[in-house]
């Protein structure tokens, strides 16, 4: 089975006979009538939940809403042989899209045909204050594990991390830490600090691998900080690290060390 | 608009009572909300674009739980198709989020307003890109459209615009003009009725004195505007509740970028309360008709705003944003502390 056809047994398992009579009327239609019934899903088709573990081309549906589901898989049966109709399609949706839409459409992106030509799009979600947006490329989306630069992803994690939302649900986020973001969180975590504020204690979990002496620093800061999640923090960086002067000041601290400590305590 | 002061001096204030009178007039002014506490207001006619966060604190706290904002003309003409369709989109979008931040339920009406119909190339354009917003979610009808200075093209563009609700099913927002109004407003329903447009789905707006009678007569809406200067005064309004009953008639602010106030509603119901009209009626002018006539688009779900509101956590956003925390942040304007 496709991604497509996973999709559409998926929608079956929830939607009423009269709901999947509707999207099979649709999904056979020309590009006009899919745009249009992209636009007036919510019309014929309910906002139940999905509960569903599983995943569909390695995304997570869980908690999607049906609409948000049967408007993804609308997008999936849009004739792909011609890339300027096909592309026109779907920006002519983009441009037009109020915000359950747009949350469609940027869930739909690692299943759309040509996933560079929508990189601009899945920034500009990273770009969006308006939360449900941002969510919907940050958090159940591995388009920008797959093909985000460094410097995007970067500004991703780091706008979770600002915006004190939960980045352990970002799909890669250890396998793509790196040395230029470990050290924006350190200069954010300065800045926070010169105001007498604070970073999500989770976010130095990013750190462990890329220690320098400003990190150092920071994380014997986080030592003698009054928030004992920031306490556990450092503790579970110098568990991880090979930094070796940071082994030496985890002895300082055997309450913390002897504790069984992950990064789940930490994950709000 | 801009009183002279002679005239206010020449004019005194209509309030000639005793000086015990003044001062129990002073107190239920400074404390109105009082009148309405547990009421619930739906404002079907506001600009939220133009307003501040201020007003969406003020308007919750009033105990106004959703607003319908209409298409509208920003103050001066648009030049191009693109800045309509970033307008239409920003009613869809962002503001709509930026009210859900402060728990309020905002719907919008979409529709090419009668001041920029007299651009007919543009308008020509707008027409094609209507219907892509009028079907979508939370869009409760096509509005506000009608005539300003009833010329043949906004008369073009409303008859157009009329046959658009059709087939979408929509209620229609009239808007009827500050000049001339008597003759445009029935004009306006005349040409509803020739279009066969069931005058339930119609909502007659910024009535007066003048117009009301005939609105109701022939089984449209009537909305009244509570304006400073230009349209209704609140209590003018308690009497035409007085006169007309509650059936059909519903009030909102009209607020813009123009002085006006957002608390209109609600100021008008206290106003009402003080006045001895009853709550069953308060209740329809100020909530209730609203509801039951833009409902008519099926896409108002009253549990939306009904139920005790939680903000959603997933909206949860403190970048330039407004909402920290699960509640709306209160700034004390008095504090020269800003921290």
């Amino acid at each position: 089975m496709n991604f497509s056809e996973q999709l559409f047994e998926k929608i079956k398992e929830y939607a009423s006979p009269k709901e999947v009579n509707w999207i099979e009327a649709k999904n056979n239609g020309s590009l006009q009538s899919l745009q249009t019934a992209f636009v007036a899903t919510p019309r014929f088709v309910s906002k139940t939940i999905i509960n569903s573990t599983e995943t569909i081309n390695d995304v997570s549906i869980s908690d999607w809403t049906l609409d948000r589901l049967v408007r993804v898989y609308l997008l999936t049966t849009l004739d792909v042989s011609d890339k300027d109709i096909y592309t026109k399609t779907i920006n002519s949706l983009f441009e037009t899209a109020e915000n359950n839409e747009a949350v469609a459409l940027i869930s739909a992106l690692p299943f759309l045909a040509f996933p560079d030509y929508w990189l601009l799009r899945a920034t500009d979600a990273v770009r969006s204050n308006i939360g449900l947006i941002f969510d919907a490329i940050v958090f159940q989306n591995p388009y920008p594990l797959q093909n985000f630069s460094e410097l995007a992803w970067n500004q991703l994690v780091l706008k979770c991390i600002f915006n004190d939302k939960p980045i352990h649900r970002i799909q890669g986020l250890n396998e793509r830490a790196n040395q230029a973001l470990a050290n924006s969180i350190s200069n954010l975590a300065h800045e926070r600090w010169a105001a007498d504020r604070r970073i999500p204690e989770q976010a130095w979990r990013l750190v462990s691998k890329f220690i320098n002496e400003t990190i150092f620093e920071d994380i014997c800061t986080l030592f003698i900080s009054q928030n004992s999640n920031d306490n556990i923090a450092a503790a579970l960086v110098c568990k991880e690290t090979n930094f070796l002067a940071l082994k030496e000041e985890l002895k300082k601290h055997k309450e913390l060390d002897e504790r069984m400590l992950t990064w789940n305590t930490l994950e709000v | 608009m801009c009183q002279k002061h002679s005239e206010i001096s020449q004019n005194p204030s209509h309030f000639e009572g005793t000086a015990e009178e003044l001062v129990t007039s002073e107190i239920i002014q400074a404390n109105y909300a009082d009148y309405t506490k547990g009421m619930k207001f739906f404002d079907p006619h506001i600009h939220m674009t133009s307003r501040t966060t201020d007003d969406y604190t003020a308007l919750i706290d009033a105990g106004v739980v959703a607003i319908i904002e209409p298409a509208f003309w920003l103050g001066q003409p648009r030049t191009g198709l693109a800045s309509f369709k970033d307008y239409f989109s920003s009613l869809v979008g962002w503001e709509r989020f930026r009210s859900s931040q402060f728990g309020i339920k905002h719907y919008c009406t979409i529709g090419l307003n009668s001041r920029e119909a007299n651009n007919e190339a543009l308008a020509e354009q707008v027409m094609e890109i209507l219907p892509l917003f009028l079907y979508k979610e939370g869009v409760v009808g096509v509005g506000e459209i009608g005539f300003d200075d009833q010329t043949a093209a906004e008369e073009k563009y409303y008859r157009l615009q009329l046959e658009l609700s059709k087939e979408a099913g929509l209620p229609v927002q009239v808007h009827t003009p500050h000049r001339d109004k008597k003759k445009g407003t029935e004009l306006s329903m005349s040409i509803a009725l020739e279009h066969g447009i069931d005058p339930s789905m119609v909502i007659i707006d910024h009535n007066n004195e003048e117009t009301v009678e005939r609105v109701l007569d022939q089984g449209f809406w009537a909305a009244f505007t509570i304006y400073p200067f230009t349209k209704m005064g609140n209590e003018r309004m308690v009497e035409i509740v007085k006169k007309y009953g509650s059936e059909r008639i519903m009030i909102n602010s009209a607020a813009d970028w123009g002085i006006s106030d957002p608390l209109a509603v609600p100021k008008t119901a206290a106003l009402m309360k003080i006045k001895g009209i009853s709550d069953a009626d308060i209740q329809l002018v100020t909530y209730q008709n609203a509801i039951n006539a833009f409902a008519q688009s099926g896409q108002i779900n009253v549990t939306d705003f009904e139920t005790p509101v939680v903000i959603d956590q997933s909206l949860k956003f403190n970048g330039n944003t407004v909402l920290r925390g699960g509640q709306i942040p209160r700034v004390d304007k008095n504090s020269l502390i800003i921290s």
